[in-house]
């Protein structure tokens, strides 16, 4: 038995099991024999730390990973982005890679950079450059530059000139499935893990050619038909993929987060700024400006923000940041406070919104690494929120660093499938339920402390 | 594991021992262990072990990190 991993980052399950399923022959197939349905992400839905649940069956917070970056100690605004070497456990590569079997692992982030594993590794978007070491043995390096020399990491789809970016999504992804297929092909393998970070990019770039509901809404046919035909290709690729798999080998084409329409951004700090919470010498600046550009008066603030697709409130902790001003004892009495106030935020014509607030601890059992105080989902993520501040009103229409349709959604897709067998069955699953399922597969009954459970629908493949 | 050898053995399936036997044929290689040591230094020097980012490479991806809106 072998499997296989497809990654779709971000694919939405409205998106492959609904509005293009006519136009993924091959997608569609898998849906149909095999079992597959809604796969709900950890907290929170994000790219990083998601893909590491995925891969090691552990939660954020046993990760110690809430995002693309964590807080330098005694620091404010400091930060550091996760590589590789802040995964501190096991991945399923490496579990397999103790029972003898030799994996395949392309772009899992983060994965920078590249460990030794009994197998070959290209590492994720978070690699700085073509010019590193980007992949395990390091010689992998220059016989894929050599068959792919445009082969690409990430593309920047933050900017409007929305033709050239779209052809740039599609050759990114086009190469590197070229170069998966490739390695599936010609070299030795028992498990295949890869993830195709462009279908995300094509999300937050390209959200409002398909989606009638968003207030972006443009009904231009020509980028719907580009948006389209860049699935129909990724689809193309599957099948090939699928076409070169025997009859014993598993595929999991699985995405780690899904999508929906921006309704906004919320300028949070702003808000904080007008609540007492923040304080900035010279007040709130005259046009957008990011906090770290600002002259906070940190002896008299206390709490600030991260924006994105979730915010991040941090409270200014005596003994615990640098001029932190509120008493551990009080810290209690002040969460909940906050908590209540960012809570009963109201959208731009006085309506309710459905924002989540909690501590980490409410979420997950063990809590590592740099966490914020509270975790804030907007209108149930509709929103995002900005971090920077400087604006007329809080509610801002367009993001407020460059053009972005989309919002990370909580649901993400699960296809399992097997050559040759007709299941035909949905079961909503969720994200922790991949790495123990990988395991099963392969027989591997030491679960290492991982806690989830395989997928309800393991049997019907095995 | 601290010892005064200056060598050790290490196991290699044979028909990798053979195929790397006819490799080195008629190179500056004289022996399979030569050989494997060279390639194997190759390996551990090559940034595997290194610090993960140096400054330029960490200023090069927070850049892009903020330009697809992850750190606003």
């Amino acid at each position: 038995m072998k499997v296989a991993v497809i990654g779709l980052d971000c694919a939405a399950p409205d998106v492959i099991f609904n509005k293009l399923k006519d136009d993924l022959p091959v997608l569609s197939n898998m849906t149909r024999n095999g079992v597959s349905g809604r796969l709900r992400s950890c907290d929170p839905p994000i790219t990083v730390p998601a893909w590491m649940v995925m891969a090691t069956g552990r939660s954020p917070g046993e990760l110690g990973l809430y995002g693309f970056r964590s807080r330098v100690p005694d620091s404010y605004n400091q930060i550091k982005i996760p590589t590789s070497q802040d995964i501190k456990f096991d991945t399923v590569w490496e579990i397999l890679g103790k029972r003898n079997k030799r994996s395949i692992i392309i772009a899992v982030p983060p994965s920078y950079p590249p460990k030794p594993i009994p197998g070959l590794m290209v590492t994720d978007f978070l690699t700085p450059g073509k010019d590193k070491e980007f992949t395990y043995p390091p010689g992998l390096k220059n016989e894929i530059l050599r068959d792919f020399p445009d082969y690409n990491f990430d593309v920047k789809f933050r900017k409007p000139e929305k033709k050239q970016i779209i052809d740039e999504i599609y050759r990114m992804t086009d190469t590197r499935f070229q170069m998966a297929e490739k390695m599936i092909k010609e070299k030795e393998w028992d498990f295949f893990f890869m993830v195709e970070i462009g279908i995300d990019r094509i999300h937050h770039a390209f959200w409002r050619y398909i989606d009638e509901s968003s207030h972006l809404y443009e009904d231009d046919k020509e980028m719907r038909d580009k948006f389209v035909s860049y699935f129909k290709m990724v689809d193309s690729h599957i099948g090939k993929m699928i076409e070169e798999f025997d009859d014993d080998t598993v595929v999991l084409v699985v995405s780690d987060h899904g999508a929906k329409a921006m309704k906004g951004a919320f300028a949070i700090n702003q808000w904080l700024v007008k609540e007492g919470y923040l304080k900035l010498n010279g007040g709130i600046p005259k046009q957008g400006a990011s906090l770290d550009d600002l002259d906070v008066d940190w002896a008299h603030s206390k709490a600030w923000a991260w924006g994105g697709y979730y915010a991040r409130v941090f409270l200014n902790v005596k003994g615990r940041e640098p001029e932190g001003i509120i008493k551990i004892e009080n810290m209690r009495s002040e969460l909940d406070a906050l908590k209540e106030k960012i809570g009963s935020i109201r959208g731009p014509n006085g309506e309710g919104w459905k924002t989540r607030v909690f501590e980490p601890e409410e979420v997950y059992p063990v809590v590592k690494g740099d966490r914020s105080d509270l975790f804030v989902y907007l209108d149930d993520l509709n929103w995002r929120a900005a971090g920077t501040l400087g604006y007329d009103t809080d509610y801002l229409l367009e993001n407020d660093t460059g053009p972005d349709d989309a919002v990370h959604d909580y649901d993400g897709i699960y296809i399992m499938y097997r050559k040759n067998k007709k299941i035909g069955k949905v079961i909503d699953s969720n994200i922790f339920r991949i790495a123990p399922t990988i395991l099963e597969l392969y027989r591997v009954r030491k679960m290492y402390g991982i806690q989830g459970k395989p997928l309800e629908g393991v049997d019907y493949v095995e | 594991m601290a010892t005064d050898k200056k060598y050790t053995t290490v196991s290699l399936p044979t028909p990798l021992f053979e195929k790397i036997q006819e490799k080195i044929k008629g190179t500056g290689f004289t022996s399979v262990s030569d050989y494997v040591t060279f390639v194997l230094r190759e390996i551990l020097t090559h940034g595997t072990d290194q610090e993960a980012f140096n400054a330029e490479d960490e200023k090069k991806v927070k850049d892009r990190l903020r330009s697809l809106g992850y750190l606003d």
